[in-house]
C-alpha cells in the first residue's frame, strides 16, 4: 500500500505542467540525439546540464533521465533505417534491423523495437519502484569499506567489459582517478596537481572532460571517414507487427527485459552490454540461428528490450547507493549535485517527492516515446537526411556553448578542446575513454572512503575483507582482474567487450 | 584495430609509445604523491592515493610495454592509414585558433569564422548555405543565451556580443 501511495504522490509531482514539459523536452531531445549518428546521450546530457539549473531539481532530473531512456528508443531508428547506430546501445540492432528494412519490413522492425522498448522500460520502472526502497534501507548500513569496495568493483567491471586490452582500460581508470583528485584535498584542503592555476583549485569540471572525450573526439573520428549512408527511402508502412512477429518476439522481449534489467543494476554494466548479451542469448536459444544476421525479428526485439530495461535498472545503484554504474549515470549524479542533492540511501526517505516524481515521469515518458517513435517516424527519417558536414559544425558550436554555460568560464572551453584532442589520440591508439570518465567521477569518492576506512580501522587493511559485502565485491573484482589471463575467459571477454561503456 | 602492420622491437610501434607515455605519467603521479606527503596508514595524507595510483599506472603501463615488445603492435603511421587524417587535423587547428581568439574577440567574432571554416574546409558546403548557417546559428544562440537566459558570453575587446 505504501508503494501505491508513493506512486500516486509521484504522479502528483510528474503531472504538473512544468514537469510534463521538461519530460517531453527530455524524451524529444533523447530521441533526436538517439536518431542522429555522431551525437549520443552523454554529449546531449552534458550540453543540457547547465539548463537544469534554471528549474527545480525534479524538473532538471526528469529532463536528464528522459534524454537517457529517450536515446535508447531513438537509436534503433537509425540502426534499422541507415545501418549506422544512433548510439552505442543500438549497434547490435543494425545487424538484423537493417536487413529487415532491406527486405521491406522496416515497419515491423521499428514497431517491435518501440513496443519491446516500451514493455522493457515499463517493467524496469516497476522493478525500480519495488527494489530501490528496499535496497536503500539495506544500504544505510554500508560503511566506507563497503562503498570503497563497490566502487572498485564498478571500475573493474567496466574495464573488463571495455574493448581492447585490459591493462589499457585499467591505465585509463587510474588516469581518471588522478584527474578526479585535481583540486583541493577534501580532508586537508591542500591543493593537488593545480600547477598554480586558480582555475584548477575546484578541480576539473565533469562537463568539459565528457564533452571533450565524447563530443569533440567523436567529431574528429567521424570526419576521418566519409560517412556512407544507406538510407531506406521507401515509404514505411505497417508499423504494427503481425501475429507471427509477436509470437517470435514474445520470448526475446521477456528474456531481454529480465537480462537487461539485471545487467543494468550491476556497476560497470549498462545498456550496451545488455543489448550484446541479449543478442548472443537469442542466437544461442534459437532453433534456426542461421537466420540471425539476415533479418530475424528476434535479433531486434531482444536487444532493444534489453537496452531499455538496462537504462531503467541503472537508476538503482545511483538512487540507492549514490554510485553511478556508468558514464550516463555519472552525469545524472552531476545534475543531483548541482542542485545540492546527494543520491544515496537517504534520498528516498528525505526527498520522496523527487524520487517518486522521477519514477512516475518515466512512466509518462515511456508513453510519450511510443507516440513520438511510431506516428512521427517520417519526421525522424527526414532528419536522418541532414548531412554530417552541416551537422558536425553545429555539434562543435553547441559543445562550446554547453561547456561555457556550465561554468561561465573560458578556461573550461580550453579544457574541453584539450580533452577532445586527447580523446581522439586515445581512441586512435586503442584506449577507450569510458573507464577514465567513470573513474574521474568515482575517484574523489573512492579516495574519501578509502581514507575514512583506514582512519576508522586504525590502518587495519583487514577491514576490507572482514566485512562480507566488501569482501564479496573485492573477490569478484579480483576474479575479473585475473580472468583475462586464462585463454578461455579471455575469448569470452573479447566476445562481450564494448566499444563504449555507457 | 583495422591495420595489421605489426612491428616488434622497433621504435615506431604505437603500443610501445602508448605504454611509455603511461609510464611517464605514472612516474609523475608517484612523484606528485610523494611531494604531497603520504601520511601513515592510520592517517593517510593528501598524496597517499596519488602515490599508489601512480604505482598501479606504472604496473599497467609496464604490462603494455612488455606486450608491445613481445607481441609487437601496429606502427604509428598505420593508425592513420586509409583515413582522411588531414580533416581532424584541420578541425584541431580551427579549434586551437578559436581558443586563442575567444577571449580577445568575443563569442560572436570568433564563432562565426569558426563555423565558416568548419563548413567550408572539411567537406565543403556550398557558400550560399555555409554563410547563412555560419552567421545565423551563432547569432541565434547568442540571442537565446544573452537575451532570454541572461547568460553573459565573452564580448571581447570590441565589446561585441
Amino acid at each position: 500500500m505504501d508503494t501505491l501511495a508513493n506512486v500516486a504522490h509521484g504522479f502528483g509531482v510528474a503531472l504538473t505542467g512544468i514537469n510534463l514539459l521538461y519530460c517531453f523536452i527530455g524524451v524529444f531531445i533523447g530521441t533526436l540525439v538517439g536518431v542522429l549518428p555522431g551525437i549520443g546521450p552523454i554529449s546531449a546530457m552534458s550540453l543540457l546540464l547547465p539548463v537544469t539549473l534554471s528549474g527545480t531539481p525534479e524538473s532538471g532530473i526528469i529532463m536528464m533521465a528522459g534524454i537517457y531512456y529517450g536515446s535508447m528508443y531513438g537509436g534503433s531508428t537509425t540502426s534499422i533505417l541507415v545501418n549506422i547506430p544512433g548510439e552505442a546501445a543500438s549497434v547490435v540492432t543494425c545487424i538484423d534491423g537493417h536487413q529487415m528494412a532491406k527486405q521491406g519490413r522496416a515497419g515491423p522492425a521499428l514497431g517491435i523495437s518501440a513496443f519491446g522498448s516500451f514493455i522493457a522500460g515499463t517493467f524496469a520502472l516497476v522493478a525500480l519502484m519495488l527494489v530501490a526502497p528496499r535496497l536503500a534501507s539495506i544500504a544505510i548500513a554500508f560503511g566506507p569499506a563497503e562503498y570503497f569496495s563497490l566502487m572498485v568493483l564498478g571500475l573493474v567491471v567496466l574495464t573488463f567489459l571495455t574493448q581492447g586490452s585490459m591493462p589499457k582500460a585499467l591505465l585509463m581508470a587510474c588516469i581518471g582517478v588522478v584527474l578526479g583528485l585535481i583540486g583541493l584535498d577534501s580532508i586537508t584542503a591542500q591543493p593537488r596537481l593545480t600547477f598554480g592555476r586558480m582555475e584548477l583549485i575546484d578541480g576539473i569540471g565533469l562537463v568539459p572532460v565528457v564533452m571533450g572525450l565524447f563530443g569533440v573526439a567523436e567529431v574528429l573520428l567521424n570526419t576521418e571517414q566519409a560517412i556512407k549512408r544507406d538510407i531506406i527511402n521507401g515509404k514505411i508502412t505497417q508499423l504494427l507487427p503481425n501475429k507471427a512477429d509477436w509470437q517470435a518476439s514474445a520470448g526475446p522481449v521477456t528474456r531481454g527485459t529480465l537480462l537487461g534489467f539485471l545487467l543494468g543494476i550491476l556497476p560497470g554494466g549498462g545498456a550496451v552490454v545488455a543489448s550484446f548479451a541479449s543478442y548472443a542469448l537469442e542466437k544461442r536459444l534459437s532453433k534456426t540461428p542461421e537466420r540471425f544476421g539476415h533479418g530475424a525479428i528476434e535479433g531486434v526485439a531482444g536487444p532493444e528490450s534489453a537496452n531499455n530495461a538496462a537504462a531503467g535498472g541503472a537508476f538503482i545503484p545511483l538512487m540507492t547507493l549514490g554510485i553511478p554504474p556508468n558514464v550516463v549515470m555519472a552525469l545524472l549524479l552531476g545534475a543531483f549535485v548541482i542542485h545540492g542533492l546527494q543520491p544515496g540511501p537517504l534520498l528516498i526517505a528525505q526527498n520522496p517527492g523527487l524520487f517518486w516524481g522521477i519514477v512516475a515521469s518515466m512512466y509518462i515518458g515511456n508513453v510519450m516515446l511510443l507516440i513520438l517513435n511510431l506516428p512521427m517516424i517520417g519526421m525522424w527519417v527526414q532528419l536522418l537526411k541532414l548531412p554530417y558536414n552541416i551537422l558536425f559544425p553545429l555539434i562543435i558550436l553547441f559543445t562550446i556553448l554547453g561547456v561555457y554555460c556550465s561554468s561561465n568560464n573560458v578556461f573550461d572551453v580550453y579544457v574541453m578542446i584539450a580533452f577532445g584532442i586527447i580523446g581522439y589520440l586515445m581512441r586512435k591508439l586503442g584506449y577507450e575513454p569510458a573507464p577514465l570518465v567513470l573513474a574521474f567521477v568515482l575517484g574523489p569518492m573512492l579516495e574519501n572512503n578509502l581514507r575514512k576506512s583506514l582512519i576508522l580501522s586504525q590502518g587495519d587493511l583487514w577491514t576490507f575483507v572482514q566485512r562480507p559485502i566488501s569482501a564479496a565485491c573485492l573477490t569478484l573484482a579480483l576474479v575479473l582482474l585475473i580472468a583475462p589471463l586464462l585463454p578461455t575467459l579471455r575469448k569470452k571477454r573479447e566476445l562481450v567487450a564494448l566499444d563504449e561503456g555507457a | 584495430m583495422n591495420d595489421q602492420t605489426n612491428v616488434k622491437f622497433r621504435l615506431n610501434n604505437s603500443e610501445l609509445w602508448g605504454g611509455l607515455i603511461g609510464l611517464g605519467l605514472g612516474g609523475f603521479v608517484i612523484w606528485s604523491g610523494l611531494k604531497l606527503k603520504l601520511g601513515t596508514i592510520n592517517d593517510p595524507g593528501s598524496g597517499y592515493v596519488l602515490f599508489y595510483t601512480g604505482i598501479l599506472m606504472c604496473v599497467f603501463a609496464g604490462s603494455i610495454i612488455i606486450s608491445a615488445i613481445t607481441e609487437g603492435g601496429p606502427t604509428l603511421a598505420s593508425r592513420w592509414e586509409n583515413v582522411r587524417w588531414s580533416k581532424p587535423l584541420l578541425i584541431i587547428a580551427c579549434l586551437t585558433a578559436f581558443s586563442f581568439a575567444l577571449e580577445p574577440l568575443g563569442f560572436l567574432l570568433s564563432s562565426i569564422p569558426l563555423m565558416l571554416l568548419l563548413l567550408r574546409l572539411i567537406d565543403p558546403v556550398r557558400w550560399t548555405l555555409a554563410i547563412p548557417i555560419a552567421v545565423l546559428v551563432p547569432l541565434g544562440m547568442w540571442w537565446v543565451l544573452q537575451r532570454l537566459l541572461l547568460i553573459q558570453l565573452p564580448s571581447g575587446l570590441f565589446g561585441i556580443g
